[in-house]
């Protein structure tokens, strides 16, 4: 996970000084690593959920807490397909951002959890949490360099404070609980992230079509 | 039954009348069991309860729904799927029964919605009641299964080493491939003829892919499926085939053939080859002429012999005669110098000096046995004193003869220079004349040319063995005698003598070059 976390800050320093030297890595060689990241950003929190859910009492399940309580749901995105091709590339770059760091601070209270999950699977679960981290602190680095190349309103970040849940929970059941649902609000979160830096990367390429 | 008449004893008629009513009491009980019975195995009840097995959305776009009813209890039962939906407020009713067919519920464009949560609960509903199913809960991202890629097409490529199969499909029909909302990936499998096997291939992003590992004869059987971004797999397209034709086989025999005749050509051709082997030698490797030497006996070279070799090393034609001076055989050499005191002192006591001086005439022979050895010169006590006193050889040079046998006025003189031989003393000692001679005399010539540099002119020749070089004025007589022709005359005025004779192996007295003088 170490080297994997060198190798990927490593390309982006790379790609940071290729941009600060030659300013000619085109937005569309950026944006196509970016999309990289966030799919598998996405699906390493698909196979955490997934670790999760082979031993979780079902009871469980029935009583998550409504995901509308995810603290990133203040946040207006796009629901669906028209809506989400009608927003501008600044303004998708943008939500992209503000949710990726959002979860900056949610991450490592989910990591430190993981330390003391009640879990079978509890170890694998933490090592991909870490994972989870520094991809998707390379990300965000990414991004960052991405919004200097894209407009102001890229640049603007929304705000979306994680009201200190610290504590999980005392017991068992609804330390999983809770668990499950920051986990599955990361996994929705993600997924949106994906989602737009794909779009983005196809209306930025659009001479290759092969990369939509 | 009752009508039936029991012929009994007096005594019994009164109860055969008890068992008639009894059995029409039974059969009524009877009948009513029955009807009960009946009544209840066709019961109408309120329908049992529906299962919500899942849902599916084939392009992150739309999505559908499916239930499985329950029982029906009997009595027409409709089903009603109602959802809710995170932010957004009330219940709400499945807005299309019809299009995915029954007990499913299609939701289009306009009622699908993604990142939020759908609850959905389907009710059943007949006279007797309702039955509603658990709450099914889900996202639209979670439930993305595409169609399968269509038009599935193969077609063979026969190229000489081995064939292979392309295969094209196209993306399914309801995919937005052009905008980024979906991000397709293709996966193909093959099998070959009736096996199990599958092979599997990532195809990426692209819709087509190639085939290289297939043999001629076989039946390939292929299959794509689609995913997009991070759903589930499609369902594997139809089977298409392709054979591929065995027409290397059919070409065997032919190819067999071809080589079988030209195997029959190349076996003759060299039959003939060896039954004419020599005349292709001839032809191939024309015989290369030998270097020939007038006059030589070359068996006799080669038999070895001193004897042998001397004798045919002589030429035995028309030429003249050639001294030769040998190591141990022949001892008459002729000196060469320049220094006419060396002629008078030693006139009188002439020795058998064996300085060896050898001459060769204008001939082909290039004889390897050279006859003139330093060391001879070298060892000579005799001579190294008069050496001393005389400097014989100052200037030596190629001094070049030509025995005059026949007419003056040969044609093919060569031109060299001359000098007529004034005077023979002994048989060892020619002197030559100073002047050039331009007369035809002894030494002819047809020519004056001038003299080069590392030529002497014979001065005098003294007895057989002797020969007094010019010192050191050929060149200013060359100018003299010519004039101004020759314009290398002032080059050559402060030469100074050099003293050294190198008798080169092939016999030619030469001198050694002088230093650049420029």
């Amino acid at each position: 996970m170490a080297l994997k976390e060198t190798d990927s800050s490593k390309l982006l320093m790379a790609v940071v000084c290729l941009v600060s030297v030659c300013s000619s890595v085109p937005i569309s060689d950026l944006l196509d690593r970016a999309s990289q990241g966030s799919d598998k950003l996405h699906a390493l929190s698909t196979t955490i959920t997934q670790d999760l859910n082979s031993h979780f009492p079902p009871i469980g399940r029935m009583i998550m807490p409504r995901p509308s309580m995810c603290h990133t749901s203040s946040l207006q995105t796009p629901s669906d397909k028209q809506q989400a091709l009608q927003v501008s590339e600044s303004d998708l770059l943008s939500l992209a951002r503000s949710l990726l760091q959002a979860w900056s601070d949610p991450l490592l209270v989910l990591s430190a959890s993981a330390n003391t999950l009640h879990h079978p699977e509890q170890t694998s679960i933490s090592n991909k949490i870490q994972e989870l981290q520094l991809h998707s602190k390379s990300l965000g680095d990414g991004l960052d360099i991405l919004s200097g190349k894209m407009g102001p309103a890229a640049q603007n970040i929304s705000l979306l404070p994680f009201s200190g849940r610290n504590d999980i929970g005392q017991d068992r059941i609804s330390q999983l609980i809770n668990f499950n649902f920051l986990l599955s609000c990361f996994r929705r979160d993600s997924h949106k992230i994906d989602s737009f830096l794909k779009v983005l990367r196809c209306r930025a390429t659009k001479t290759q079509p092969q990369m939509c | 039954m009752c009508q039936h008449q029991f012929y009994v004893a007096k005594p019994a008629l009164k109860s055969s009348v008890t068992v008639c009513a009894r059995m029409r009491r039974d059969l009524r009980g009877a009948l009513l069991l029955l009807l009960t019975a009946a009544v209840q195995s066709s019961s109408m009840s309120a329908p049992g309860k529906p299962v919500l097995l899942s849902c599916r959305s084939p392009e992150k776009e739309t999505f559908t729904c499916w239930w499985e009813p329950g029982s029906d209890g009997a009595l027409p039962t409709t089903h009603h799927l109602y959802y809710e939906r995170e932010r957004l407020e009330g219940t709400y009713e499945c807005p299309d029964y019809l299009s995915a067919g029954r007990n499913s519920c299609f939701f289009d464009k306009n009622h699908t919605s993604i990142w939020v949560d759908y609850y959905l609960t389907v009710m059943a509903s007949n006279a007797l009641g309702n039955a509603t199913s658990d709450p099914f809960k889900m996202d639209v991202m979670e439930i993305v299964k595409p169609d399968a890629p269509g038009n599935v097409t193969l077609w063979v490529e026969e190229r000489e080493a081995s064939p292979c199969v392309h295969v094209r499909w196209m993306p399914p029909s309801n995919t937005d491939t052009k905008s980024g909302w979906v991000t397709i990936k293709y996966e193909l499998r093959v099998k070959k003829d009736n096996s199990n096997n599958w092979k599997e291939y990532t195809s990426g992003t692209q819709t087509h892919f190639s085939l290289y590992s297939v043999s001629p004869g076989g039946v390939y059987t292929v299959q794509v499926r689609c995913l997009l971004d991070h759903g589930s797999w499609s369902e594997w397209s139809n089977t298409t085939f392709v054979k591929i034709s065995n027409y290397l086989q059919n070409e065997r025999p032919l190819s067999m053939l071809i080589s079988i005749l030209s195997a029959i050509l190349f076996i003759m051709a060299g039959l003939i080859l060896i039954a004419k082997r020599k005349s292709v030698k001839q032809w191939v490797l024309p015989p290369v002429p030998g270097p020939k030497i007038r006059g030589i006996n070359s068996q006799l070279l080669q038999s070895g012999g001193s004897d042998n070799v001397g004798n045919a090393l002589i030429i035995k034609q028309s030429f003249p005669p050639i001294y030769f001076v040998w190591e141990d055989q022949m001892e008459d050499y002729l000196i060469v110098t320049e220094n006419e005191d060396w002629l008078s002192s030693n006139s009188q006591k002439r020795k058998k000096s064996l300085i060896p001086a050898c001459f060769h005439f204008d001939s082909e022979i290039h004889s390897k046995e050279s006859p003139c050895h330093q060391n001879d010169w070298e060892k000579d006590e005799e001579m190294s004193q008069v050496d001393n006193n005389n400097k014989p050889f100052t200037n030596t040079g190629y001094v070049d003869f030509q025995r005059h046998v026949e007419n003056v006025q040969e044609a093919d003189v060569k031109h060299v220079d001359y000098s007529r031989v004034k005077e023979v003393k002994g048989d060892n000692v020619l002197f030559l004349e100073k002047e050039k001679v331009q007369s035809s005399g002894y030494m002819d010539f047809q020519r004056q040319e001038r003299i080069p540099e590392d030529y002497s002119r014979v001065k005098e020749v003294e007895s057989d063995h002797l020969v007094v070089l010019q010192k050191q004025n050929a060149a200013d007589m060359s100018c003299k005698d010519e004039g101004n022709h020759y314009t290398d005359c002032a080059l050559h005025k402060p030469r100074k003598p050099h003293v050294c004779t190198e008798l080169s192996d092939s016999g030619y007295v030469d001198t050694i070059p002088a230093p650049p003088l420029m």
